[in-house]
């Protein structure tokens, strides 16, 4: 019988290439990440979201970031370059475009470097190619994702519709609720994604504005510890620096011939990718304490939310309490892989799924209502799009309405 | 990597194809002064290749891995064409990954080597056709220029997208009748070699490959001078004998009336005066070195 | 928890990835049977006795062992020659990775976008492989199940194979030397070795040339 891995079971494997306890050359002492996020006390901080990118960074080791400007995302970016001009990483430059960008990072993540990156919204849909690019060559590039509006008219505001299209490119996609869980996420991202039976892109996504442009109050490492480095020889796949075997090797060369043997193996290939992301479940569940959240799921009601929705759905549940309306709640924050099992069994004894979405689409709902048995207990919202806010009221609305009970629509106020 | 690392197990040698075999014996990895007379006499880093049986495009692949000065320490990057149906043979690491973004690629690997290996000097050489350079790709070609990126992009020009069928490009010759240019090309064939030298290149060569020397000679001066001082661009012209209706033998003929007074790949070089004295310091260096080397060894 | 098993094939035109069947790796210390965690020594046996059973027993070296280009390789490198001499099992190369199809010579060498071609046309029914690139391993061993009936064992450098019938991981040349004596300890112990006459394969390409 195969092994369930174990939440709280706190041990990742990272790589050891680097001696640690060895200091870089910022004297920042090179940390087992299981001391780095489960030993270090770390102290409260007042932040922006931008700026928690900036921290988590500087703690992160990685060999080079590229930029390129687009709200909401901008200023993170800028700030990672004056970590590089105050020499936290090795190289660091604006690149031309979305597209060109990830390909950048592509270059030096073939080239063996860590790499992080920052998008947002047009810029992520403008970069697309790449994206499933990264996964089938198995590329552990850290890109951020800031969500925003991307359909026409243009929208700098939050809505989470280009996560949707992130779905199916192979690479993990997490979605952080709050400045600490982007923090968080960023970090154990790179250890996850890196690890040799993962070694995927990862995007850690947050709302824009919400989390990148709000002050939260943030625990924080001492800026004295950083991740270990990444060893590229720790690699599924060969790296391109003509320093490992075989020297014949081009990344990637094309399985596509019309016959069954070429076949079989692009489909392989794309298994193997898959593979992978379903392989990150282990490490995801021993660092982030599971891939959902799950609050009082013995409830009748529930909250099935990522990302800002988490937190409004949270309030909501605060208000209908108070109404005598009881309701549980499940956090995701792994969207690939997705908490499949982990959503059946805390959805098991609901009788109402609620979905608050920032997306006209409802990809969540939908993702759930594809993986849960009586599915018609979902209710696909509320939800908002090209970045208007959603009220927790909205929320307590919809449930209210749900149930029977009585409503005033808030729309109906008045400013 | 060094010379040395490119080494099979003596454990398990015996067991290793025969090619690899002669590749570790017989390769020009590490040799000083490696370049396209070596062929013929030594192991290829060109194990196969499927394209076409006379294709230009095959024997300035060869040239060009023969030219390297540092395959042991030199990474490749493609894009998607025939060349790329080359490149899995070719024993020095190379990536393709899209269509047209080969110079970004190569711009994020160029520095990753860099901070990786401050101390070692790693080449990087773009080499893609002409639809990747020019066109879809233009954009990223111009930027890798413009920020003065280290390293060098060859373009094989055969004048149309061969790969896909033929069909225009825009290196394609003004009134050319192809694919997508059904009443012929209507604007002129894009002047690359000079937009380089406008767009930040330090060393610019335009030429076809019917002299295999000129060809070395081009692609040693691009790669030393992008190590001292930025960006370089050759542009190779490699015609599709396919779709010009060409006959396999005669290719060799369409690239030397291409290069004929008046022709579209009359050879020309652009480069700085920085360059121009380097170029020449590096000739006085070789051919002293030349000599040295044929004097008896006494003692 | 999952009740798939990883046993050999054929099993299907296109059979799924163990690890999307919830077969998940082992920690250090522990190797995969079938898709059960085991302790790894139980795992090392368990393989010494597989090799030992089989008619065509074979060892795929990959480009992590065949080159020196690190302190490990050549190690490993030796050990694995005096497994394949005490078993006896015949040593195939996967010499990289580039797909040759049609041009492979499957007697000879294996490639991971067609490695059932060189299982099929040795008739090999016990495998081993040891430093080839997981990624590239995984596809090769989930393609041995989906067409073959090999038995797999991947020695793995790195995190393990679900896709493996066995599957050992951070593999050192110590743990081939412990392979090596789990077969000469069943060896003593009467079990014999079923392997088909053969000749190791050499290459000589100065010959080829002459």
């Amino acid at each position: 019988m195969n092994k369930k891995a174990a939440v709280g079971n706190k041990r990742i494997i990272a790589s050891t290439h680097v001696k640690l306890g060895q200091k870089n050359k910022k004297g920042q002492t090179y940390t087992d990440p299981n001391r780095f996020f489960f030993e270090t006390p770390g102290t409260a901080n007042f932040l922006t979201g931008s700026e928690v990118i900036r921290e988590a960074i500087k703690r992160a080791s990685i060999d080079m970031s590229v930029a390129y400007p687009i709200t909401p995302q901008s200023e993170a970016a800028a700030l990672i370059g004056e970590l590089y001009a105050e020499g936290y990483m090795g190289d660091y430059f604006r690149g031309e475009s979305e597209f060109a960008v990830m390909s950048q990072c592509a270059g030096a993540a073939f080239g063996g470097a860590r790499v992080f990156t920052t998008t947002a919204g047009p810029g992520t849909m403008r970069a697309f190619e790449n994206f499933p690019m990264w996964a089938g060559a198995r590329l552990p590039i850290q890109v951020c994702v800031t969500c925003r509006g991307i359909n026409s008219p243009l929208s700098i505001q939050p809505d989470t519709l280009e996560l949707y299209f992130l779905l199916e490119t192979g690479m993990l996609i997490w979605h952080a609720e709050t400045a600490q869980d982007l923090f968080d996420f960023i970090l154990k991202g790179f250890v996850v994604a890196e690890q040799p039976d993962v070694h995927l892109p990862i995007a850690v996504c947050c709302d824009g504005f919400f989390v990148t442009h709000t002050k939260d109050t943030v625990m924080l490492p001492p800026d004295d510890v950083c991740l270990p480095p990444y060893d590229p020889y720790k690699s599924p796949v060969v790296c391109m620096d003509m320093e490992c075997p075989p020297v014949r090797t081009m990344r990637d060369p094309f399985v596509m011939k019309s016959n069954y043997i070429s076949y079989a193996a692009h489909a392989t290939w794309q298994q193997e990718m898959r593979a992978a992301c379903d392989r990150s479940r282990k490490h995801t569940i021993s660092l982030l304490d599971g891939l959902i959240d799950a609050e009082n799921t013995d409830r009748e009601i529930l909250i099935v939310a990522s990302g800002t929705a988490v937190s409004q759905g949270r309030e909501a549940i605060r208000l209908l309490e108070q109404e005598g309306v009881k309701v549980g709640l499940v956090k995701i924050k792994s969207l690939r892989p997705f908490p499949t099992q982990e959503v059946r069994e805390a959805t098991k004894n609901a009788k109402h799924i609620f979905v608050p979405e920032f997306n006209m689409a409802g990809w969540l709902a939908r993702e759930v209502q594809a993986v849960i048995p009586d599915n018609h207990r979902v209710v696909a919202g509320p939800r908002v799009g090209g970045g208007m806010t959603l009220p927790s009221e909205v929320i307590v609305e919809e449930i209210k309405k749900r149930l029977g009970m009585k409503v005033a629509t808030l729309a109906s106020r008045g400013s | 990597m060094s010379k040395e690392k490119i080494q099979i197990c003596e454990d398990l040698y015996d067991i290793m194809p025969p090619e690899y075999q002669d590749m570790v014996e017989n390769a020009t990895y590490g040799k000083e002064g490696r370049g396209w007379k070596d062929i013929g006499e030594s192991k290829e880093l060109i194990e196969q290749h499927s394209l076409c049986a006379g294709c230009p495009e095959a024997i300035a692949f060869r040239y060009v891995l023969a030219s390297l000065p540092n395959p042991e320490n030199t990474v490749m990057v493609g894009s998607t064409g025939c060349t790329s149906l080359v490149f899995p043979h070719v024993a020095v690491h190379n990536i393709h990954s899209l269509f047209g973004n080969q110079n970004a690629v190569a711009s994020g690997l160029a520095r990753a080597l860099k901070v990786r290996f401050p101390d070692v000097q790693k080449d990087v050489v773009v080499l893609a056709g002409d639809g990747a350079t020019v066109d879809i790709g233009l954009d990223m070609t111009m930027q890798s220029w413009f920020r003065g990126e280290k390293f060098t992009t060859i373009c094989f020009d055969n004048e149309l997208y061969a790969n896909t069928g033929g069909q225009e490009s825009g290196l394609m010759q003004k009134g050319f009748v192809a694919k997508m240019a059904p009443v012929g090309k209507l604007f002129d064939k894009v002047r690359l070699p000079e937009i380089a030298r406008e767009a930040g290149c330090h060393y610019v060569a335009c030429l076809t490959v019917s002299k295999p020397q000129r060809v070395e000679k081009a692609l040693r001066n691009a790669i030393f001078v992008a190590r001292e001082f930025g960006p370089t661009y050759i542009q190779l012209y490699t015609p599709c004998i396919l779709e010009i209706g060409k006959q396999s033998m005669e290719g060799l003929d369409e690239m030397k009336s291409a290069e004929t007074v008046g022709g579209r790949f009359v050879f020309k070089e652009y480069m700085t005066d920085a360059v121009k004295d380097f170029l020449a310091d590096l000739e006085a260096k070789e051919k002293a070195q030349k000599k040295t080397a044929k004097k008896p060894v006494t003692a | 928890m999952s009740e798939y098993k990883v046993l050999p094939g054929p099993e299907a035109y296109l059979p799924p990835s163990a690890a999307s069947m919830g077969i998940t790796l082992p920690d250090p210390g522990e190797a995969l049977i079938e898709g059960r965690i085991v302790p790894e020594d139980e795992a090392i046996e368990y393989a010494a006795r597989k090799l030992l059973s089989a008619k065509v027993p074979t060892i795929f070296p990959g480009p992590q062992v065949l080159w020196k280009w690190d302190e490990m390789a050549p190690k490993i490198a030796k050990a694995l020659r005096e497994l394949a001499v005490i078993l006896p099992a015949r040593l195939i190369p996967m010499a990289d990775y580039r797909p040759k199809y049609p041009k492979i010579d499957p007697a000879v060498e294996i490639n991971p976008n067609h490695p059932n071609l060189t299982i099929w046309h040795n008739k090999i029914d016990v495998c081993m492989f040891v430093g080839v690139h997981c990624h590239l391993s995984g596809m090769g061993l989930k393609m041995i199940r989906g067409g073959t009936d090999c038995y797999t064992i991947a020695m793995c450098l790195m995190a393990g194979h679900e896709d493996a019938c066995i599957s050992v991981r951070d593999t050192t040349d110590e743990k081939i030397r412990k392979l090596i004596d789990a077969v000469k300890k069943l060896k003593a112990q009467g079990v014999k070795s079923q392997a088909l006459p053969f000749t190791q394969f050499k290459h000589d390409y100065k010959s080829v040339k002459e």
